[in-house]
């Protein structure tokens, strides 16, 4: 069943076309990965999802409704570049944000007393914002999004300014929801992130929508097409009518081929060039290379509908 | 309605919790006992003690005697100088008699030089020898814009009349009566045509309850401001508004800081009362005069209030909502402040002649009548209908004020980046 779903959803502001046509569905108990350039327009996909703004035409569902305020207190959500009342204590804030979304008091303040013990922050209860650091506030930040246990995770960019420790801490209290039954939609720019939690992929890009499904098939539709080579000697061997792409790590290339190109044909061309070869491997191609491919692929593809009705 | 209570309890406990609510509350009615008690204060404090040194030309030792029964205090009670007003300043008088060949320059400044020049309060007056003939007297002092110049004046008035008099064959004992200063007794007209006592008073009751609204309206007009700033820059906004209607949320604010405002004055109020029926008796008993204020006036202080934070707050809210930060919003709310502080570059015009047309149409513009209206009623007694007509028109225009601040609002605390020209602001109202 599908908890949300945007149907041809489109969103002007004056002259200006945030979100252009756009849909997808998120099925419930998935984590859902709404990807995309800074402006391609994923804030303003999720404000209608979360009733902040409405769409000038199309539709949002969820849980198979019109989106409307009766619907609000089934999600949460987590805006970017959030912030916390700097004069009231976390305790007290956290108990305002359940009282909005309609819990009462002693709930809200139990709620919060589990939510922070988790996060290892109960001793910063009557603190203020100002005496924490930035990692803890975003785990407030987070706490206030899932305090009155939502069926919907709306969150945008929630992995942004963390450290590696808070990730894993965040990322495993995510998943936990995820077996709860919750449903998750987050927004990032991390593939990584992307990669390790999500079930599917909504990529948009100039306000449209430039691929989607679950991640395995997206990954499919590319095909294997890119090597994972570590190699010693100069790199003369991978000319440009062969390989697409070459991004050199530390202890790696990760090579995407040209549409194509035999990986056989480089192997024998690498070895031929006289360079020592430790580890070959045929892989898919990473969400990153996806993700830059379907970017730059869909503004050439842009500048050319430019240039057309010019 | 109870997501709506969140936010007014919000609001509310977080404000009335701070130090500057608590300080403000108990400071603000100690400035306002400042207020009131300065002219008293000043009254029996006076300017200290001033030794003049009289070099009299004048040649009868009885024209001294007089002036000095009259402002010495232990000679002279302040029933026998007949003058109600409050003596500033104490004199000590000490005669010298100049003979006619003498020159009065050089002695003044031998005298002067004498004194080690240390004497600030040193101060020469000289009687003519012609001064029942109508020759000036002189006074000579480092200080000549001293208020009690005008007692010394009174003074000397007295006695040379009283000398004149005496001159003219009049028996001593009917002198006193004849000079006798008379007092104005001033009351104020009521609406119904009675007499009020007035005290002098009416002024200074009139002046602080302008300097009040005024400080109020701004102060909790700036709060909503910023509160919407704060919550727009942190971005808490998008999680308020994902939760309640944004409408929901302004009038939430609205109402939570008005309350805060409602308790700080309704602990002024009430300690005003009560040092209107306590503490004046308290203060009247130690000879100083205080103003009373009125109930009435204290209910329409409170009503004008809660009228003007309204109307002020939403267009306070108007502004916060379009701009992105505090240094933004200087320059933004200028229109809006400027509203509030017309009144008092102009209140004086009113209290000119507070019942002239000027100052009835000025009490019925909305945005002055906090103020100018307030001011009028506690200088004189508008007519009942003048004051209900004034809050009528407030409210139509609270009305209007909040029609606006929703629509902006919903569409302001959500936009980032550029402030919106006036053109742009006209877009959002459709966009709602």
């Amino acid at each position: 069943m599908n908890v949300i779903e945007l149907r041809n959803a489109t969103k002007r502001f004056n002259e200006f076309v945030a979100v252009r046509d756009l849909s997808f569905a998120v099925r419930q108990g998935s984590v859902f990965g709404l990807l995309g350039p800074n402006g391609a327009g994923k804030t303003t996909s999720i404000r209608m999802i979360v009733n902040i703004t409405a769409p000038d035409d199309g539709e949002v569902l969820v849980m198979g409704r019109h989106m409307n305020a009766d619907l609000q207190p089934h999600i949460g959500y987590l805006p970017e570049e959030r912030g916390l009342y700097k004069k009231m204590t976390i305790g007290d804030q956290l108990v305002f944000f359940g009282n909005i979304k309609g819990l009462d008091s002693r709930t809200a303040a139990r709620s919060a007393d589990d939510w922070l013990a988790r996060f290892e922050l109960s001793e910063w209860k009557g603190k203020k914002p100002p005496d924490l650091s930035k990692g803890m506030q975003q785990k407030v930040q987070f706490i206030a999004t899932v305090i009155h246990n939502p069926d919907i995770l709306i969150l945008d960019e929630p992995f942004s300014g963390l450290d590696p420790v808070s990730v894993g801490v965040l990322k495993s209290a995510i998943l936990d929801l995820k077996k709860q039954g919750k449903t998750v939609i987050f927004s990032t720019h991390q593939m990584e992130q992307v990669e390790q939690m999500c079930d599917d992929i909504c990529l948009i890009n100039h306000a449209t929508k430039v691929l989607g499904g679950s991640l395995k098939e997206v990954k499919g539709r590319y095909g294997r097409n890119t090597v994972i080579l570590d190699y010693e000697g100069p790199d003369d061997f991978l000319t440009p009518d062969f390989v697409k792409r070459h991004n050199r790590n530390a202890s790696y290339s990760e090579i995407l081929l040209q549409d194509g190109a035999d990986a056989q044909e480089m192997l024998r061309r690498a070895v031929a060039a006289g360079v020592r070869i430790n580890r070959f491997e045929l892989v898919e191609p990473s969400l990153n290379e996806i993700f830059i491919e379907s970017v730059t692929g869909s503004k050439a593809l842009a500048n050319q509908r430019v240039e057309v009705g010019a | 309605m109870k997501k709506v209570w969140a936010i007014i309890k919000r609001e509310y406990v977080v404000r009335v919790r701070t130090r500057a609510f608590v300080i403000s509350t108990i400071a603000s009615p100690l400035l306002l006992l400042g207020l009131a008690l300065l002219p008293g204060l000043l009254a029996t404090r006076g300017g200290g003690e001033r030794h003049v040194t009289v070099l009299d030309q004048s040649g009868d030792p009885q024209l001294f005697d007089l002036i000095k029964n009259r402002l010495e205090p232990h000679s002279a009670s302040r029933d026998d100088a007949g003058d109600n007003q409050p003596q500033l300043t104490r004199y000590v008088l000490e005669r010298r008699v100049v003979q006619a060949n003498e020159n009065i320059d050089d002695l003044i400044k031998s005298d002067y030089s004498a004194s080690g020049k240390k004497d600030e309060d040193k101060a020469y007056l000289i009687l003519p020898a012609g001064i029942l003939d109508g020759a000036k007297p002189e006074y000579r002092s480092k200080n000549t814009s001293d208020f009690g110049i005008r007692a010394l004046e009174s003074a000397i008035s007295q006695a040379v009349t009283a000398r004149k008099l005496e001159r003219a064959g009049l028996a001593g004992n009917k002198i006193n009566d004849l000079t006798r200063h008379i007092e104005l007794d001033t009351k104020k007209l009521t609406a119904e045509g009675g007499a009020q006592e007035d005290g002098g008073m009416g002024f200074i009751i009139a002046f602080v309850m302008l300097f009040f609204m005024y400080m109020t309206v701004l102060f909790y007009g700036l709060f909503m401001m910023r509160g919407v700033i704060e919550e727009k820059q942190s971005r808490i906004v998008e999680i308020v508004v994902s939760s309640v209607k944004p409408t929901e949320m302004m009038m939430g604010k609205l109402i939570g800081i008005g309350l805060v405002a409602l308790t700080q004055i309704g602990i002024w109020v009430t300690s005003v009362a009560l040092f209107s029926t306590i503490g004046i008796s308290i203060f009247a008993s130690r000879g100083v005069s205080l103003p009373h204020i009125p109930m009435s006036m204290l209910v329409y202080f409170v009503i004008f209030f809660v009228l003007g934070y309204f109307l002020f707050a939403t267009l306070y809210a108007i502004v916060g909502a379009t701009v992105g930060s505090e240094e933004e919003a200087q320059q933004a709310q200028f229109p809006v402040t400027i509203l509030v502080v017309i009144p008092m570059m102009i209140f004086t015009t009113v209290m000119a002649n507070p019942n002239g047309g000027l100052a009835v149409a000025l009490s019925m513009i909305p945005f002055f009548a906090p103020t100018l209206m307030m001011l009028r009623i506690a200088v004189i007694s508008p007519p009942l209908w003048q004051i209900l007509l004034s809050m009528a028109i407030m409210v139509v225009t609270i009305l209007g004020a909040v029609w606006l601040a929703a629509k902006i609002y919903r569409v302001g605390i959500l936009m980032y980046g550029k402030r919106p020209s006036l053109a742009e602001l006209g877009r959002w109202l459709r966009y709602s």
